[in-house]
């Protein structure tokens, strides 16, 4: 039982339910910021933001379930991907590859943060009141989250750009984590280790990739690799 | 038998730690032959352990090996044998030819033994979560073996292959989420409730909407890897572009790696939900895959996509098999994942001798095969004919049963639809093997032998023959020892 005790205790009116939401609602704006700014290192800015605010998150979860795991995690989570990413595709891959500082968009910003929206309320409208159970902050975070991971997936799909593809998928797993941590907090910590491990493996192949193997995938936006169709 | 589990899923490292002592491809090779077929033996033995309806279980659920893990485990070791003999010809060769560099040379053993070895450990552990990333990890080692040779084309399909896969497989994780939610109102302790044998025994005490939502979210995750139309669009492009033994191993040991995460979740809503509401997504999932790909398959020009689609085709095959359920379905399921991991294996191993021999992969520049090497001649055209489903081979009788199956718990429509699908596959994947095998004198002459001495020869023929010695067995007898074994995974299951 102690799962449910665990995500009843954690109400939408307690001190920490209240922090924890206020924290979904700030990386649901840092994922519309991303899925509205033209300009790259804004872009990667915003996914920073939202990171650091996923890490107070987790924080605000550790301290309600004195999670010694939870509580390695949000520094992680910092420390990595609020600010080893974001600074390493500036420094390593922005500046060093001297990208056109606009980031290729295959539709217009004002459509694309007007489907952004319809996405949210699609979210909102799926996820509905009681798969949680009244009350309780999860209720109010579980459809934040899957409006982040919608985001997420619009961002890869407006973005022409490789990198720019690759934030869009860390901010699906930006999602992904938040509602973990509102929902299921007890995930046991050698899996949550595991998928964390996972992320990171993840995004250093995928920085290998755009960087030191093909200097020629970087500056290629995504369809001008049209070879393989069919 | 805890560590027997855990040398199976070290010795496959073995030509890991090799390559850091040398980056030749011959004995790296040596290594990856002895570590394979070294895994292979262990893993059968694990089985034969397992086979008879015991489990072994450890660690607090995240060691655990029950019929079902056995049979999968036999499958991919066999897979990873084989393919193990398939690279060290294949590896030598190209380096001999200088189409590889000394550090690709290296980069592909390391990362094929911790492919091969992350998919073997994702079959010995009950944990939904560590299972989870598991595949995740092996995604990623493959991901490396697509993008090997370097070319735009193969960065392309890589590309293509890790953001796909990652994504699909996120949405997994989703789907890992809502399951461990679903198990929130089971006593129990928190590892617990992701550890498949204790859901499954408590699978009538899942919340239904949760679980619903779980396993919709995991079959999109785990049906990306599996590829699953739609989500198949990354597996023609990452199976062309890697080298062969890689892509048998995408081929016959991935996709599967796949379908078997996805069999577990099936089982856990069996319980809540009935058979009929996983059976009915699985037709349909299955019947789109059997459509594009007998599709794509008709198309032809590439040979290494023709054979990607076709497996596309039989992974919708084997979910249908599941749909139809029964024992008879899941009977037909398992034994079509073995023949076709076989038959896949063989196929793609084949293609790299035509890659090496034609430097192309086109359909339409390649012929006279059985003339220039009658030996990948005769391999290629036996192995279409097996793959496609024809008698003797061990294919006919998986397919044989899946038809059987449909017949007796689906509608007749279904099943005249599944038929006449296999039969368009059957003409266009053996006229493009015949083509290629038979036709007259290559247009083009061909470049030097595709092996320079009677080693690299033996070993690249050596899985192959193999390989299609053990589909003639099994289209002829099944043996006990495999009849029992799927038994028992059917036990375990339902």
């Amino acid at each position: 039982m102690r799962t449910v005790a665990v995500i009843q205790s954690l109400s939408a009116s307690s001190p920490e339910g209240v922090l924890l939401d206020i924290a979904a609602v700030t990386i649901l704006l840092c994922a519309f910021a991303c899925l509205g700014s033209k300009l790259f290192d804004r872009y990667v800015i915003y996914y920073g933001a939202q990171s650091i605010v996923l890490s107070f998150g987790a924080a605000v979860v550790a301290i309600h379930q004195h999670d010694a795991g939870l509580w390695a995690l949000a520094a992680l989570t910092f420390a990595i991907k609020g600010i080893g990413i974001p600074y390493g595709t500036r420094h390593f891959l922005i500046e060093r590859f001297a990208l056109k500082r606009d980031i290729a968009l295959s539709t217009g910003l004002s459509t694309s943060l007007i489907v952004g929206a319809f996405l949210t309320a699609f979210a909102f409208l799926v996820i509905r009141a009681g798969t949680v159970g009244n009350a309780f902050v999860a209720e109010a975070v579980l459809p934040i989250s899957t409006a982040v991971i919608l985001l997420g997936a619009l961002c890869m799909v407006v973005r022409r750009h490789t990198i720019a593809q690759l934030i869009g998928w860390l901010i699906i797993e930006n999602g992904v984590f938040l509602g973990a941590i509102a929902t299921v907090a007890t995930f046991p910590f050698i899996v949550e280790a595991g998928v964390f491990l996972d992320l990171v493996a993840a995004v250093l192949i995928m920085i290998a990739f755009v960087s030191g193997l093909a200097r020629q995938l970087a500056e290629a936006s995504a369809p001008e690799l049209r070879q393989l169709t069919e | 038998m805890t560590v027997l589990a855990l040398i199976v899923v070290l010795l496959p490292l073995l030509p890991a730690f090799a390559s850091a002592l040398t980056a030749r491809a011959r004995p790296l090779g040596v290594t990856a032959v002895f570590a394979g077929v070294a895994t292979l033996a262990v893993a059968v033995a694990l089985t034969v352990h397992v086979g008879g309806g015991r489990r072994v279980h450890g660690l607090s659920g995240f060691l655990y090996l029950d019929p079902l893990s056995g049979f999968f485990l036999v499958t991919i070791a066999l897979v990873v044998g084989l393919a193990s003999v398939g690279s060290a010809a294949y590896m030598r060769a190209e380096e001999q030819r200088g189409e590889l560099s000394p550090l690709q040379v290296r980069l592909y053993f390391i990362f094929f033994a911790i492919f091969a070895s992350m998919m073997l450990a994702s079959f010995e552990t009950g944990n939904l979560g560590l299972l989870w990333v598991l595949i995740e990890a092996s995604t990623l080692a493959s991901c490396v073996l697509v993008g090997l040779e370097g070319k735009p084309v193969s960065l392309e399909a890589a590309w293509k292959y890790i953001i796909i896969s990652s994504f699909g497989v996120t949405i997994a994780l989703v789907g890992t989420l809502f399951l461990y939610f679903a198990a929130s109102r089971l006593p129990g302790s928190p590892t617990e409730h992701l550890t498949w044998s204790y859901l499954f025994a408590h699978s009538g005490g899942l919340s239904g909407e949760s679980l619903r939502l779980a396993f919709l979210l995991a079959l999109i995750g785990y049906g990306t890897k599996v590829g699953l139309v739609p989500m198949h669009t990354w597996l023609p492009d990452a199976h062309s572009e890697a080298p062969s033994p890689a892509s048998a191993m995408l081929s016959a040991a991935l996709l599967n790696t796949g379908m078997y995460a996805i069999i577990r979740f099936q089982a856990l809503t069996h319980a809540e939900l009935g058979t009929h509401f996983a059976a009915r997504i699985l037709l349909v999932f299955g019947f789109a895959s059997v459509i594009i790909g007998a599709l794509f398959i008709v198309l032809r020009g590439n040979y290494k996509r023709l054979f990607a689609y076709s497996s596309v085709e039989h992974m919708g095959i084997i979910s249908i098999a599941l749909g139809f359920g029964g024992v008879l379905g899941l009977y037909g399921a398992l034994l079509h994942t073995l023949t076709h991991a076989i038959g896949k294996a063989v196929l793609f191993l084949t293609s790299g001798d035509l890659v090496l021999r034609y430097r192309t992969r086109l359909i339409d520049e390649v012929s006279g095969v059985l003339s220039v090497t009658p030996l990948t001649g005769a391999v290629l055209l036996l192995a279409a004919l097996a793959v496609a489903g024809s008698p003797p081979f061990g294919l006919f009788v998986s397919e044989f049963t899946i038809v059987r199956a449909g017949l007796a718990r689906s509608s007749i429509v279904l099943v005249a639809a599944l038929l006449v699908l296999l039969a368009i596959v059957f003409v266009a994947l053996v006229g493009a093997a015949a083509e290629m095998a038979l036709g007259g004198s290559p247009a083009r002459p061909t470049g030097e032998p595709a092996y320079r001495d009677r080693s690299g020869r033996l070993l690249a023929g050596t899985p192959l023959i193999a390989g299609l010695v053990l589909l003639l067995l099994l289209g002829l007898w099944i043996p006990g020892g495999l009849d029992r074994l799927i038994m028992h995974s059917i036990h375990a299951i339902s």
